[in-house]
């Protein structure tokens, strides 16, 4: 049975868990690029298991033409045609049949570059996404992270799979607690490079980074307002952690909370009207919320000593936190009224520093499980755990926006 | 355009799907809510003062010279002052005292277990604990500032107890 395009939506983003059955053929190509072809492919086959969305099996082209199977009623098939395009370049086509119909539901060509590769993979995954769930993949953004390097630890950028991870800030320094600008192209953290623990924001495009907020003691925890026009943070210029909304020119801080314990960790909800916070005003840490103004400060957790690290979902609904239990941490995920805790990982070292992917359909977050901390990303009901940093520590995952919507070079279907 | 497929419905005819989310769901934990009892021994790592590290031998009560900086140790998730902080602290007092001219950096530091952020508090809470005490004790608090590293400047580098013990403190260093 057909249903409306809503009802579709729906169905598919209220659980991470339930995975659609997507049929991946090998990629077409001439047999001079067939290992273009197969890369292309390899890409395409990783975004899609990554996404939660699909069950991929791996199937060969067909030969003839795909037949209607009604009981087969919404899996898709999804074919790619590799060509070249010059000497550097290649052209991809990809599209996705719906084998209960044997109708194309999508079909788009890309242009890219070789070096470009799997970034255009990551595009055709979250159009793919797109087109047949209503809610854009996350194959696009860009994950940021502290590394350990030796004594200094500094700020990293990779893929959303932590694929081509690069070194962003060189400040031989203590750099901490990334946090992406809804813009995408400007990095709050915290350095100690000029001694004190002062906020800097770094601009990608630019490549350089400048003061924000360098008030004796602390000046950490920095999150974005979703309409970037406020930073929140935790500062100590009155004595004890408080939080305090800066707006984002610098000009203006407001402070939030008033007592004489620690309030940290702000995360706003996606209106903007809510933040989010740890506070141990009870005697330990707990997760707390409040209107952007201050007001309205009330107790959301219920259960554990422990509670630490929330951060508030894109859609609103939720919130995910870290909570110490007999001794070891884990995830658990909420209601954003407080009720129905659940946690989602279990029996694998320390896990901490939850963050949402910007669909809402991952949690990123740092494990100590195979020895170091690493950073990880799961479902949200802690199913498909992978490891996404090896080596060095590596910590304080901070997941950016999606880049801004472009129109694609061609498109059909 | 053509209707994208029923996704919804994916759900019936997948093969492996329905098994994987019944596996996942009766896997999930609800969060803790009876608490166990904490011990009643005083082993409990979180509640018990461990034994602070041995002073310099050099440095003796009796004498009245204190002749170095001693450090403060706390509690895990803990920023007030226990006895034996209190009289290391003490005896920085009088070594200030007995030397003017010097002024210190009390650097707050705390274990590795918690968040970045929430630690980095803490650690400026035991920093500035240990500078009260100071300042109650006459010292000026000019002669003294306050910086937290948190849990990112570890002493001790093991993941047990001892280690922990050794890096949850006030460190105070001459500038």
């Amino acid at each position: 049975m057909a249903a409306g395009q809503t009802e579709v939506r729906t169905g598919v983003t209220a659980k991470g868990n339930v995975k659609s059955p997507l049929f991946l053929e090998r990629f077409r190509a001439d047999p001079s690029i067939q290992g273009l072809a197969n890369d292309a492919h390899g890409v395409a086959r990783h975004d899609f298991e990554l996404s939660g969305v699909f069950a991929v099996a791996d199937v060969e082209p067909l030969q003839g033409k795909l037949m209607p199977d009604p009981t087969q009623s919404g899996s898709v098939r999804v074919e790619g045609l590799v060509e070249p395009a010059g000497a550097s370049a290649f052209r991809f086509t990809g599209e996705a049949l719906d084998i209960g119909t044997a109708e194309s539901v999508f079909k788009r060509v890309y242009l890219s570059t070789r070096t470009d590769l799997r970034t255009t993979m990551h595009r055709f995954n979250d159009d793919l996404l797109e087109a047949l769930t209503g809610e854009r993949g996350i194959a696009e953004t860009k994950l940021a992270f502290i590394r350990q390097m030796g004594r200094t630890k500094e700020v990293w950028v990779a893929d959303y799979d932590g694929e081509n991870a690069r070194q962003l800030t060189h400040d031989q320094s203590l750099d901490l607690s990334p946090a992406w600008a809804p813009w995408g192209s400007e990095i709050a953290y915290t350095t100690y490079k000029r001694g004190n623990p002062d906020l800097y924001l770094f601009d990608l495009t630019r490549g350089a980074s400048y003061p924000f907020s360098t008030r004796p003691g602390l000046n950490t925890a920095p999150c974005y307002s979703p309409d970037g026009k406020w930073v929140a943070c935790t500062l100590t210029r009155d004595g004890n952690a408080e939080i305090y909304l800066i707006s984002r020119d610098a000009q203006t801080a407001r402070r939030l909370t008033r007592n004489e314990r620690i309030d940290s960790s702000p995360s706003f909800n996606p209106a903007g009207r809510q933040i989010v916070f740890t506070s141990d005003r009870s005697g330990s840490p707990q997760i707390y919320t409040m209107d952007v103004e201050g007001s309205n400060q009330r107790l959301l957790t219920l259960e554990g000593k422990y509670n630490d690290s929330p951060q508030w979902s894109p859609k609103g609904d939720k919130i995910v936190y870290a909570s110490r239990h007999d001794a070891i941490f884990d995830v658990i995920v909420m209601d954003a009224t407080g009720q129905n805790s659940v946690q989602i990982t279990y029996q694998a070292g320390h896990n901490e520093n939850p963050r949402w992917s910007a669909d809402g359909r991952k949690i990123y977050f740092s494990s100590t499980r195979s020895g170091r901390r690493q950073i990880y990303v799961m479902n949200t009901d802690g199913s498909d755990v992978v490891q996404l940093t090896r080596g060095e520590e590596s910590f304080n995952p901070a997941v950016g926006p999606r880049p801004k919507r472009r129109i694609a070079q061609a498109s059909s279907g | 355009m053509r209707r994208p497929p029923n996704l919804a419905t994916l759900a019936l005819v997948a093969m492996t799907a329905a098994s994987l989310t019944a596996l996942g769901c009766a896997s999930h934990k609800k969060v803790s809510t009876t608490v166990p009892p904490p011990p009643p021994a005083p082993t409990e790592t979180e509640t018990t003062a461990p034994p602070p590290p041995a002073p310099p031998p050099s440095t003796t009560e009796e004498t009245e010279t204190v002749t170095s900086l001693r450090d403060a140790y706390f509690d895990f998730d803990d920023a007030s002052l226990r006895s034996d902080a209190k009289t290391a602290l003490e005896g920085d007092a009088k070594y200030l005292e007995s030397h003017n001219g010097s002024n210190v950096v009390i650097e707050g530091h705390c274990d590795e277990r918690g968040s970045v952020e929430y630690n980095l508090a803490l650690g400026e809470r035991r920093a500035r604990a240990a500078k009260e005490f100071l300042v109650s004790y006459g010292i000026p608090a000019t002669r003294l500032t306050t910086i937290s590293y948190g849990k990112e400047r570890p002493f001790d580098t093991g993941h047990d107890e001892t280690s922990w013990a050794k890096n949850r403190r006030a460190h105070v260093v001459s500038k």
